[in-house]
């Protein structure tokens, strides 16, 4: 047991706003000794109502009301802290009744919320590790919670500069001299989180290219795409169809946060992603005649005996569903940027599936069987409460809580694959390497399984991907691949050309890069999400050239974009000029490997392009759970013991766009194998 | 369990605000006080006799038998508690099955071959009335254990099984060589959907009693701990904890540790200098997420008794050296599933839908095992004991062989053995309801010399 901290105790009690907590029935004690059997009757608005989940605060079992409203409980004194009996209902907050001597029935009395969302409710402060200092931060009590979720990018979700920088077309990493190379405008404009500053607009942004006449920047967007609906849900005033840089103090600092998520009351997945759509928020509407609320509080979680009426508890499922996670990672769209369409007979809803995590987890074999919350929400078996009682001054019952099993809190830290507590990206996909050396050349067969999660891999962003890199050395010399698959053109290039342009030229060439050539052997079948794998489109329509690697040369020197090459390039189909960029991602396409990505184009076949430009999917090749892929490499091999390395990585951001904005965007090895 | 006192809060407050109907007393100021009932004896495990009439072998019945209420068992047992053979002995047992279900035995970790392996994956098991002889030569010293491998979870639960142990040639000199058997009954019953108990608490027993207390002779103490709960973990503590051996007998020199987990079907054997009284304990571990909230459990008293005149064992084992993981993987295993579903996966695949790994005999095999799901899980491979390489990267302290290892919560443990027996061998997680709700999975070692 966790000792009991005096300096947290005291901080606990400085604060005077905890609001008077009424009962139901005076308390009396002392609370019976023995079990015993109570019958609970239960009404709603003054009904008795059937399926009302009835139950012991801090017990395990529950039962649920008949057509009369009647349930027949047993009460167990040895359950810690207070003894009461607790009545549940979706369209109610729960209530109470303390048990204080042992009687043969008791009623207890709900009353339906105002289902109406107010306008005029200001999301509560979530608070901070270092901003918990009173009752009006649920940092205060959910003290675990609270730390789990501040660490994590769901509190980013509005501050991060990557979106705003996608948001407004700018980009806040390059300074001045830095946007004067990259070609772009440096310029005052509005600053996310409020007020202005001088920054670089440069390249694709949702502001500008949704809205041609608004100017750049754009300060006055009619079109916002909805970013803001999931990405700064708790933007106080009407839900929906906000401008992300209205986004300003909690809303801004602390993204998606405590009192936006405790507000849903229900998911309707038919509509929209976010609040104001898919969310279905409900902030209260009854005044409240304390001196601590303006309003009667109110607030949806999973739990149905907490009895605090400072949170205005209502139980619902949905907190444990895979479908409130689906309330914003899962996006289906039209076209955006003004006059772009979809090609009808692809996809005749007229809506592209940007992101599906949801659906590829609804169609694979987790699903209903292990939600989201499974594996991103663990358990913590140490939090004895979700208000963290043992840190509190108070009880576990009506005031703090129960104490529940160790386990039955979960971490609100979204473990996901960019988190350090857990390497989520090395459990997703298993990579095997077989190599052998036949008559003087090395043969690499690797093959990449999907045994982890429930999703697709890579999943949600479309701008994610995931890379096979083989390499082959022998004495620590690098060796040519002389076939085997290469990395799409997705995975990026410098500059790319087929086989009726001059191979000697390459203008954006540097000494150092490496000019790879691929033989295209026609279109790939694949069996991939949607349209992708379920027979609507042919392997054209996927849109996956069968590359194959046949050669590479180093550029030893360029002259008037003339380069000499460390040997002569083989014959191909096309070729692509690629750079090391150390750290940074580098352009692979060509590389001997492959790549798994959802391939976004807008109306100039660009590749990789950000969601809001996109106006098709060309290619779809993600693995989905149970599939793999193989794929055989030869290395010329001029010794008796060459190494094979294959490397899965994962590629946040498409090179491209990451180099241009300035972003760190370093290529994470997710597993690696050496033979 | 956590009982913070009214009057500190009350102090500690001051004059701040409290919400009007905290409670101003415990409901423990209300209980009459009364005496706890006296500690129950530690009961000793029951020695099966050897009825071989020829030197080399270990010979006996066990019958399965049961109490029953009506047509419901009440409890399940076997003939006694403990095979006590030497390394080297050809077993040969009898299962009678005197119950009114089919029944098997599994020699958990004690390298039986696949005919004598007692799964149901290609064979019937016993049924009742019936007998079947199994027959196998004991190689390995250690503590292992026996029970079902057909309706695992509620046979088990209800008290079929026994500890196997093997003795070598060098086995330290002890005066008290004790079989510690841990149980929590009656996790079936309340968890007919494999949902894993959901965290709820649950009552540790030692050898059938509740916190009971034992007298032995004072010195060196070998205890023989196995975890035989369908879901409970333990983590144990006690004075100067020496651990002897793991799942596969003694392989280095003993080392001190605070802290011993074990999963279900997990054994471990701590030596103790027992000179007056120790306790074993458990701190709070849940299989949902590890080392958790509340206060330890004690589990059982020991006493010495008596001049102690045997020292300690020293020990002269040759420490071998963990191995190196090579990095690479033949296996992988992705655990997955809910406890609210109760329905359990490896690879996305329910028993005995899964498909069905190869390797060929003599290979030697890495197996890495992934946990993506939201409760631990205790990994046993049926056939091989392995090697432990390493947990979420990191290379344990010592040679470890193993047969069953904790996976944590979102953690990966790779381990490697050499395929010495064909045949097609459980892997799965051994929380039983786990393995019932579909944790469970097939390893062909194929001797390419068979056609």
């Amino acid at each position: 047991m966790r000792p009991l901290l005096l300096p947290l105790l005291l901080a606990a009690c400085q604060d005077a706003q905890v609001p008077d907590t009424p009962t139901d029935t005076d308390v009396e004690r002392p609370v019976p000794l023995e079990g015993f059997e109570l019958d609970v009757l239960v009404l709603l608005d003054g009904e008795p109502t059937e399926d009302v989940m009835v139950m012991q605060g801090g017990s395990l079992d529950h039962r649920r009301t008949d057509a009369d409203g009647r349930a027949r409980l047993h009460v167990d004194p040895g359950i810690p802290g207070d003894l009461a009996v607790v009545a549940a209902h979706p369209e109610a907050r729960i209530r109470g009744v303390d048990i204080t001597a042992r009687v043969d029935e008791i009623t207890i009395e709900l009353v339906r919320f105002s289902t109406d969302d107010n306008p005029d409710y200001v999301f509560q402060d979530p608070g901070t590790p270092d901003r918990r200092d009173n009752t009006g931060y649920c940092a205060h009590c959910h003290i675990r919670q609270s730390d789990d979720w501040f660490a994590h990018p769901h509190s980013k979700a509005a501050s991060n500069p990557v979106v705003h920088d996608l948001y407004a077309g700018i980009a806040t990493t390059l300074n001045e001299t830095g946007c004067d190379e990259a070609g772009g405008t440096w310029t005052t404009t509005r600053q996310p989180g409020g007020g202005t500053f001088e920054t670089c607009v440069l390249g694709d942004g949702v502001l500008p290219d949704l809205n041609p006449d608004c100017g750049a920047p754009c300060d006055a967007p009619v079109n916002t795409a909805d970013c803001a609906d999931c990405h700064a849900p708790g933007i106080d005033g009407e839900l929906g169809g906000r401008d992300l840089l209205e986004a300003e103090g909690i809303a801004f600092e602390h993204g998606v946060h405590c009192d936006v998520c405790h507000k849903v009351s229900d998911i309707d997945m038919d509509a929209p992603p976010g609040v104001g759509g898919r969310l279905k928020i409900i902030r209260p509407s009854e005044a409240d005649d304390s001196p601590s609320f303006d309003w009667t509080p109110l607030t949806f979680g999973p739990l149905p005996d907490v009895l605090n009426p400072r949170m205005g508890s209502v139980h619902t499922p949905i907190f444990q569903q895979a479908e409130f996670c689906g309330g914003c990672h899962e996006h289906e769209t039209a076209p955006m940027v003004p006059g772009a369409t979809l090609d009808a007979d692809r996809w005749p809803s007229g809506m592209l599936p940007l992101q599906s995590t949801f659906s590829e987890w609804k169609d694979g074999p987790l699903a209903d069987i292990a939600p989201c919350q499974s594996c991103h929400m663990p358990p913590d078996a140490e939090a004895g409460n979700a208000a963290d009682i043992d840190l509190l001054a108070t009880l576990p019952g009506r005031a703090g809580g129960w104490l529940r099993p160790p386990g039955a809190n979960r971490r609100h830290a979204w473990i996901g694959p960019r988190s350090d507590e857990a390497d989520m990206l090395g459990m997703a996909l298993t990579l095997d390497l077989q190599t052998e050396v036949v008559e003087g050349e090395v043969v690499a067969t690797t093959t990449v399984r999907h045994t982890g999660p429930g999703h697709a891999v890579p999943t949600g962003e479309p701008m994610r991907m995931v890379l096979v890199q083989v390499q082959a050395t022998c004495d620590g010399q690098p060796l040519i691949a002389t076939a085997g698959p290469a990395v799409p053109d997705f995975g990026g290039a410098l500059a790319w050309q087929d086989a009726s342009g001059d191979w000697d030229v390459w203008p954006d060439a540097q000494p150092g890069d490496v000019i790879r050539v691929v033989a295209d052997l026609g279109w790939l079948d694949y069996d991939g999400f949607g349209p992708f794998g379920d027979g609507t489109f042919s392997p054209e329509d996927k849109g996956l050239a069968d590359l194959r690697h046949v050669g590479e040369a180093t550029v030893l020197s360029v002259t008037d974009g003339i380069v000499s090459l460390s040997e002569p390039l083989p014959e191909g189909d096309m070729a692509f000029l690629g750079r090391d960029r150390g750290p940074e991602a580098s352009p692979l396409a060509g590389a001997p490997g492959f790549a798994f990505a959802r391939v976004l184009t807008d109306g100039s076949g660009a590749l990789m392009v950000p969601s809001h430009k996109a106006t098709d999917i060309r290619t779809d090749n993600r693995l989905l759970p149970q599939q793999s892929w193989s794929g055989t490499h030869s290395f010329e091999s001029a010794c008796e013991a060459p190494e094979v390395t294959a490397r899965l990585l994962y590629r946040a951001y498409p090179w491209d766009l990451a180099a241009e904005r300035g972003w760190h965007n370093p290529d994470r090895v997710m597993a690696e194998v050496t033979r | 369990m956590i009982r913070l006192s009214p009057l500190l809060i009350l102090a500690a407050c001051g004059g701040a605000t409290v919400p009007q109907d905290l409670p101003v007393e415990t409901a423990d100021t209300a209980v009459e006080d009364t005496s706890p009932p006296p500690r129950p004896s530690l009961e000793l495990a029951r020695e099966i006799p050897n009825e071989a009439t020829e030197p080399g072998r270990f010979e006996t019945t066990l019958v399965a038998e049961g109490t029953y209420d009506g047509d419901t068992p009440v409890r399940y047992q076997y003939s006694g508690d403990v095979i006590r053979a030497q390394v080297g002995n050809q077993l040969a047992a009898v299962l009678d099955n005197q119950l009114q279900s089919p029944t098997t035995i599994h020699w958990h970790g004690a390298g039986a071959p696949y005919e004598m392996d007692g799964v149901p994956w290609q064979r019937q098991p016993t049924a009742p009335g019936e007998q079947f002889t199994y027959t196998f030569p004991l190689e390995q010293s250690g503590t292992f254990w026996f029970h079902p491998h057909f309706d695992t979870a509620r046979q088990v639960d209800l008290g079929l099984y026994g500890v196997l142990i093997v003795e070598g040639p060098d086995e330290p000199e002890v005066v008290n060589d004790l079989v510690l058997i841990l149980d929590a009954p009656h996790e079936s019953a309340v968890d007919p959907h494999h949902h894993g108990l959901e965290g709820q608490a649950l009552v540790w027993m030692v050898n059938g009693s509740i916190d009971p207390i034992g007298t032995l002779d004072a010195g060196p103490t070998r205890l023989r701990i196995l975890n035989a709960s369908n879901t409970g973990y333990l983590d144990l503590d006690t004075t100067d904890m020496t651990v002897l051996a793991l799942d596969q007998g003694i392989r280095t020199a003993p080392w001190s540790t605070d802290s011993v987990v074990l999963g279900p079907g997990d054994r471990a054997e701590l030596l103790v200098d027992l000179q007056g009284s120790m306790d074993l304990t458990s701190r709070p571990f849940s299989l949902h997420g590890g080392s958790a909230w509340g206060d330890p459990q004690r589990l059982l008293t020991l006493t010495g008794s008596g001049p102690s005149e045997t020292p300690m064992p020293t020990f002269d084992v040759d420490p071998a050296s963990p191995t190196p993981d090579p990095g690479t993987t033949d296996i992988t295993y992705t655990f997955q599933g809910d406890g609210g579903s109760g329905q359990w996966r490896i690879n996305h695949e329910t028993f005995p839908d899964v498909t069905i790994e190869e390797v060929a005999l003599g290979d030697d095999v890495i197996v890495e095992i992934r946990n993506l799901s939201p409760t631990n899980h205790p990994f046993h491979g049926h056939g091989h004991a392995f090697e432990v390489l390493g947990v979420n990267g990191v290379p344990p302290a010592r040679y470890t062989l193993e047969d069953t290892v904790d996976v944590p919560i979102h953690g990966v443990v790779r381990v490697r053995f050499e395929a010495t027996k064909a045949g097609d061998w459980m892997q799965h997680c051994h929380i039983l309801p786990h393995a019932e709700g579909g944790m469970m999975t097939v390893l062909r070692v194929v001797d390419p010399e068979v056609p």
